[in-house]
């Protein structure tokens, strides 16, 4: 890996930062028995119906209710990319080309282990479920490791990066209960030297790629793999089931208008500027 | 086939304007009619169709492969809707 002194010195300053915040999870929490459902659960701005009409036409029921739900499937899809993210990151650690970052993956795992434990606690304990999955791995074989050991450590900065997005706003919103601010507070602490690695890991295997000679097509075909990537994230925030739960119609039509609402669409490049950025500095074609 | 296939094929169709005929036996995976990007979407269309939830965990890529497959693990009993 090129330019390993500077890697190698950011991943032993965010090792060490790793230890010394380290906390207990299972110790560190306040669960009420319940959550009080007359107080918001999720920021009204962060609402999938935030900035359109649909939104005035809610009763307050019904958008505390669409509050649950959003926040219920919000943890429930750190959840699900939880796994994923595990997954990938286990078949990687101490294998040949992640000699590096293998002692930070170690509190990765560990931390991001934990993180799933807490979010899957606020969806079963105030939820009762954990929205199923509606992802599926389709299995088109890796031909090309360089570009799948890219591919992996992208999408797991990008949906880091969505999620912390949220995070950051809903530890700041003083309208929501202590147990939510402190959840998001705390979850976006550790992802803050998650995303630093993790930029930096992609910034490398991303030179790395470049190294194997890929043409102008293949890496166009790449930017608009990451593209669609981020617009099925984006999607995955706006369920219907959930609009079901809030007594709103027609659910999968209902999500599409919202979609496809200007104002959505804004929000959505504000969610996405930080990682569009990003793909952009390290020279990823847009799609 | 089915009628009640009628509104997958509709909607592959509609993701992939190039596509003509759909074979009921074409593979819709290895062929790229549905990727794993749009599989979310797809799914959430096939539960509003049959108006019960899919948790994917407990299926398989298999049970998509093919429009027989579709008809077979999600449609059966849906031909005169």
């Amino acid at each position: 890996m090129t330019d390993d002194t500077e890697f190698r010195q950011l991943l032993e300053r965010l090792s060490a930062r790793a230890s010394s915040d380290y906390y207990n999870p299972y110790t560190t929490f306040d669960w009420p028995a319940e959550l009080p459902e007359d107080e918001p659960w999720f920021s009204p701005e962060l609402l999938s119906v935030h900035g359109t009409e649909y939104a005035e036409r809610l009763t307050p029921d019904q958008l505390r209710a669409l509050g649950r739900g959003e926040s219920i499937n919000f943890y429930s899809l750190n959840v699900h990319g939880i796994r994923e993210l595990l997954i990938e990151v286990m078949r990687r650690i101490h294998t040949p080309g992640f000699e590096i970052p293998s002692e930070f993956f170690h509190h990765f795992i560990g931390e991001e282990n934990e993180h799933m434990w807490f979010f899957a606690t606020f969806c079963l304990k105030y939820g009762g479920r954990i929205f199923p999955e509606k992802r599926l791995k389709l299995s088109v074989p890796a031909d090309d490791p360089v570009r799948e050991n890219f591919l992996v450590f992208a999408r797991i900065l990008l949906f880091e990066q969505i999620v912390d997005h949220y995070n950051v706003r809903l530890a700041a919103d003083e309208r929501l209960h202590p147990t939510i601010r402190q959840l998001n507070r705390i979850h976006h602490q550790d992802e803050s030297r998650h995303i630093a690695f993790g930029a930096r890991l992609v910034q490398l295997l991303w030179q790395r790629l470049l190294e194997t000679g890929p043409d102008e097509d293949d890496r166009r075909a790449i930017g608009r793999y990451l593209a669609g990537y981020l617009s099925a994230s984006i999607g995955s925030l706006y369920n219907p089931a959930v609009y079901r739960d809030a007594g709103i119609p027609d659910g999968l039509a209902f999500r599409k208008r919202l979609l496809d609402h200007p104002a959505r669409r804004a929000e959505h490049r504000r969610v996405l500027r930080k990682s569009t950025d990003f793909l952009r500095r390290i020279g990823v074609p847009e799609a | 086939m089915n009628d009640s296939l009628k509104p997958v094929v509709d909607w592959l169709r509609a993701r992939n304007p190039a596509l003509g005929e759909i074979p009921a036996d074409l593979d819709l995976i290895e062929n790229r009619i549905v990727d794993s990007l749009a599989f979310m979407e797809f799914i959430l269309f096939l539960e509003d169709l049959v108006g019960r939830e899919l948790s994917v965990t407990e299926l398989s890529a298999d049970q998509f492969r093919t429009l027989h497959a579709i008809e077979e693990n999600f449609l059966a009993g849906e031909g005169s809707r």
